[in-house]
């Protein structure tokens, strides 16, 4: 584990969550040799911070699902190397922090310490990655072209969703990703949620999340399986799924549970390239009304 | 939008739309900003300013609003369940005797 951290941390005062976003940042850099990040001193004066913020693994920590650290990092370009947010954190604990007064009592300032010291745990090193091999790489694609955004899909190979999600089966395995849709809608993707390998999902289940400065994209999962393995590049380089998320931007592999029965609920490619028209088609209108 | 079907259910069978906590919604319209399917209308004369107007056009298993949300104010149908009910229509009930 690095010794030293960049945390930019949400400032929001008027918010439960907000203040233990703060004294988690504290927590941290007490702990560690790190760096607090003002988020409000950074919008207007980035010269102070953006060294100190280039040049260490940065850790952000969100109050609350709007996300403003998080943001505040894709407008600077940063690259994220671990973040949490408050509330998802403190639900999956069954405490709501929206009824709890702005001044830290007892358990909130014992939830903050709980949620530094997970946001300072080292992954677990898991890496169960099947040969690449097995994976055909798509020889050519269908493009389906709007202005200035090009679609990709691999003609062959693959089963998608109608959320923009796809599988490519290999024996009783299979990796999952998202579409050119995904990814260009989000654009600039900044930080990927994985699965935790051995997690059973369901058919059309989460199977973790990619998260640019626009929005947050849950990964609707084509099939129901064990989660073998996952693409731990993705941790350091989630750019990699902009470039070909096809390729080397596979989010997870599987071991599948009931494949035969389920791609009957699947499109082939040419199925997916209606929906994926049509989606075009209406992003655009509505861009344009807006 | 009458035609539109999901796994080849009609889109109107299926209940699947967020909903609004009144109680902790403040009206802050980021849902509204973000949803690019005209789920949600703002009606600014209105007490209640915001409502969900087309839940039909809502994409079937998309929680993306949700995430916008700071308040924790949408919610959704269990996924499970929904899918469970798409898969019982699609096989139209003979699968099931």
């Amino acid at each position: 584990m690095p010794e030293k951290y960049a945390v930019l941390p949400c400032n929001g005062l008027d918010k439960c969550a907000g203040q233990i976003a703060r004294e988690i940042a504290l927590l941290v850099a007490e702990q560690t040799a790190s760096e607090l990040i003002c988020p409000v001193f950074y919008r207007v004066a980035a010269a102070r911070y953006d060294k100190i913020a280039k040049e260490n693994p940065l850790l952000v920590v969100d109050g609350c699902a709007t996300r403003c650290a998080s943001k505040l990092a894709a407008e600077k370009g940063l690259k994220i190397c671990r973040k949490m947010t408050v509330t998802e954190e403190a639900q999956k604990r069954g405490v709501n922090l929206a009824v709890e007064p702005l001044r830290l009592k007892q358990d909130e300032l014992a939830l903050a310490a709980v949620l530094a010291a997970e946001l300072l745990k080292e992954e677990d090193a898991v890496d169960g990655k099947v040969a690449a091999a097995a994976y055909p790489r798509p020889e050519n694609y269908i493009i389906h072209k709007k202005d200035k955004f090009i679609f990709r899909i691999p003609p062959e190979g693959f089963y998608f969703t109608e959320n923009d999600c796809w599988v490519q089966p290999v024996g009783s395995r299979a990796r999952i990703g998202v579409t050119d849709y995904v990814q260009q809608s989000l654009s600039d993707i900044m930080f990927v949620t994985l699965p935790a390998v051995g997690t059973e999902v369901e058919q059309f289940g989460e199977a973790g999340s990619i998260e640019s400065g626009k929005a947050v994209f849950e990964v609707v999962c084509p099939v129901s399986g064990r989660i073998t393995a996952i693409n731990s590049d993705l941790l350091a380089a989630p750019e990699m799924i902009n470039q070909n998320p096809y390729e080397q931007g596979w989010i997870a592999e599987l071991e599948l549970t009931n494949f035969s029965e389920e791609r009957d609920f699947l499109l082939d490619a040419e199925g997916y390239l209606k929906v994926l028209k049509k989606k075009v088609d209406e992003f655009h209108a509505n861009q344009r009304q807006g | 939008m009458s035609e539109d079907t999901f796994m080849g259910v009609p889109r109107d069978k299926i209940d699947w739309k967020p909903t609004i906590d009144y109680t902790k919604c403040n009206y802050c319209m980021e849902c509204f900003k973000f949803c690019p399917h005209n789920v949600f209308k703002k009606q600014e004369d209105e007490e209640i300013k915001l409502i969900v107007a087309n839940p039909t056009n809502c994409v079937v298993f998309c929680r993306a609003c949700g995430k916008t949300c700071g308040l924790d104010a949408l919610s959704f149908p269990n996924k499970a369940e929904v899918t469970k009910k798409i898969k019982e229509m699609r096989d139209g009930g003979s699968a099931n005797a």
